[in-house]
């Protein structure tokens, strides 16, 4: 069967298009750059030129296909073009789902995210929760808009799943949108070494062979306009680094910067960028959210998808494990791309 | 201080959930009110799991008329005094008259008009006059400047100023508070999070996010402020609207509704 996957790039989905390639499916990998470096070669993965901001090859790129999984998705912090997100993100995903609907495309997966509920009150969200706040964070109102989207498409007759993975960690290369490898690769090198307020902030985390192996079960085994929460453990500052000291036997000496300082800086960044357009380290709507919880609740999908949590500290060793070798590997290359791995 | 009930209309989204958590957080038991289908339950269920203060909810369309008796009734039966009335539900829109149908027009007025006025008439006869009772009326800043594309809505509004300004009067002296609210944009429906954010400037500064005007909201509700307008930018507008010259506010409004009418 051939199946096309968006954002093959992406740290979920290169993942995703190994998967599926192993377990025998033809991918078509969508990506703006054949040539990408993270894209996965596999005999299975054939690299598809597109992009989806333009609809018209869509549909040519979908011809054959059965399945599509729609990843593709602008998910860093700050983008240059503010624009950038809504045209991605929601007209984007419009794109997808309208040269679905098109062609013979079965079924879609939709990668959300657990930024549509954003922050968290006592107990985890889970799917019929409502958001309790406004939308200041770009990515998490542009996947709410494509949320909606989405919906849209369904009441018409498309058969679409949304997954909604949280925090993701993993084996993968350090990306802009990828948090956690920033953190655990920012502690081995000793450039990371702080602990936003008194650290009891508590994320979810979810761990990205779950989350690939997630995606594959809602094409499967997912109903049609449900959204499934694809999750891990809720971890504090404290325990993630606590787990990261123990798995890496490393220990860092690490500093608790309280909540104000982290705002008053979030907002000499957010200046520094007005002023100069020089990218922010950190902005203030995410320096608000570190007064909030982000717990999620993946129950839905471990009952209705045989979602299965990997725990965090084996994940957490996988995950610095393969940081270390890329490092090392890096180093006999060339040291350059160290910082390259950082920046991209 | 007693445990006080809340009655929170169109509850199950924008501000109207704003005000539902923004309560709840005070401790103050909850009423609410909203269209069915529209996801009521399920905010209940969150709010009751995650604070410690009792809900019940109605699902109701209250255009009806006969909606807002039902509201007091259901209270009745099941022992609840409501001490605290927020008059949020109401329809707003972005268009032309003509654009819109004579059934449109004829819910936003009994939706924005005639509900908060049945609704405060029957929370003021079951009030229990030894405890103080709170009535917030969301008005707009569309009530006080005059937008093309809101002639409907902005006059509705209008009306809600006049009327809670009028009772403040009438109620002046007795234990019951009441405040009007004059929000600028919120940040609440799908299409509004599209439009607000291509606005830029001045415009810009004047939406707030709907958390933050319902803290403000029942800030000044409790302490019985007479007028509550969120945000420094708005509040400057306001008293920019009693000093500038007409012409200068025609221009801020009409470069509003160019980035609008461009987007």
């Amino acid at each position: 069967m051939k199946v096309l996957v968006t954002g093959a790039t992406g740290f979920i989905g290169r993942r995703l298009t190994l998967s599926l390639a192993t377990a025998g499916y033809e991918v078509k990998a969508l990506c703006r750059d054949t040539n990408h470096p993270y894209l996965i070669k596999h005999q299975n993965i054939e690299p598809v030129l597109g992009n989806i901001l333009y609809p018209q090859g869509l549909k040519r790129v979908m011809a054959g296909c059965s399945q599509v999984y729609h990843m593709a998705a602008l998910a860093k912090m700050w983008c240059r073009n503010p624009d950038a997100y809504h045209e991605t993100n929601v007209i984007g995903t419009r794109n997808v789902l309208e040269a679905a609907k098109q062609t013979d495309i079965n079924r879609i997966v939709y990668t959300s995210t657990c930024g549509v509920w954003g922050p968290t009150i006592k107990h985890p969200m889970t799917e019929n929760d409502p958001r309790i706040c406004g939308f200041p964070i770009a990515y998490e109102r542009t996947k709410y808009l494509a949320e909606l989207e989405v919906q849209n498409f369904v009441r018409q007759g498309l058969d679409v799943v949304i997954v909604n993975p949280s925090r993701v960690y993993g084996e993968g290369p350090v990306t802009d949108s990828n948090t956690v490898a920033k953190m655990v690769f920012g502690y081995l090198k000793g450039t990371w070494r702080f602990i936003p307020g008194n650290g009891e902030q508590v994320a979810n985390y979810a761990f990205l062979d779950d989350v690939v192996a997630g995606h594959i079960a809602a094409m499967n085994k997912g109903l049609t306009g449900e959204r499934y929460i694809l999750g891990g453990h809720d971890i504090s500052f404290n325990d993630f680094f606590k787990t990261l000291q123990q798995v890496t036997g490393i220990q860092q000496s690490m500093i608790k910067v309280p909540l104000k300082v982290i705002e008053f800086y979030s907002m000499l960044q957010w200046l520094k960028t007005r002023l100069t357009g020089l990218p922010p380290v950190f902005l203030p709507e995410f320096a608000q959210r570190l007064h909030f919880d982000q717990k999620y609740s993946s129950n839905k999908a471990v009952n209705q998808l045989n979602y299965t949590i990997t725990p965090f500290a084996d994940g957490l060793r996988k995950t610095v494990d393969h940081l270390q070798a890329s490092v090392q590997q890096t180093h006999q290359e060339s040291s350059s791309t160290i910082s390259e791995l950082c920046h991209n | 201080m007693p445990q006080l009930t809340a009655i929170v209309t169109g509850a199950s989204e924008g501000l109207g959930k704003s005000f539902a958590i923004e309560l709840a957080r005070r401790s103050i038991n909850l009423v609410v009110v909203s269209l069915p289908a529209s996801g009521l339950p399920e905010l209940a269920s969150f709010i009751r799991k995650n604070f410690e203060v009792k809900v019940s909810y109605i699902e109701a369309d209250l255009t009806q008329t006969e909606s807002s008796p039902e509201i007091f009734n259901y209270l009745h039966d099941h022992h609840i005094t409501a001490h605290v009335l927020i008059n949020n539900a109401g329809l707003g829109n972005w268009s032309w008259f003509e654009e819109k149908s004579v059934s449109f027009y004829k819910t936003q007025i009994e939706l924005n008009v005639m509900t908060p006025v049945l609704l405060t008439r029957l929370f003021l006869a079951q009030t229990d006059a030894s405890v103080t009772s709170y009535i917030l009326n969301v008005g707009s800043l569309g009530g006080l400047f005059v937008v093309p594309k809101k002639q409907v809505y902005g006059a509705t509004k209008s009306f809600i100023r006049y009327f809670t300004r009028c009772l403040q009067l009438e109620l002046h002296g007795s234990n019951v508070k009441l405040s009007l609210l004059s929000p600028g944009g919120i940040n609440t429906k799908p299409e509004l999070l599209v439009m607000n954010n291509s606005l830029k400037g001045i415009s810009k500064a004047t939406i707030l996010e709907p958390e933050q005007v319902a803290r403000i909201a029942i800030d000044g509700l409790l302490k019985g402020k007479k007028e509550i307008i969120p945000g420094i930018v708005n509040r400057m507008l306001v008293l920019l609207n009693s000093l500038l010259p007409d012409y200068v506010k025609d221009s801020i409004i009409k470069r509003r509704l160019n980035t609008i009418l461009e987007s």
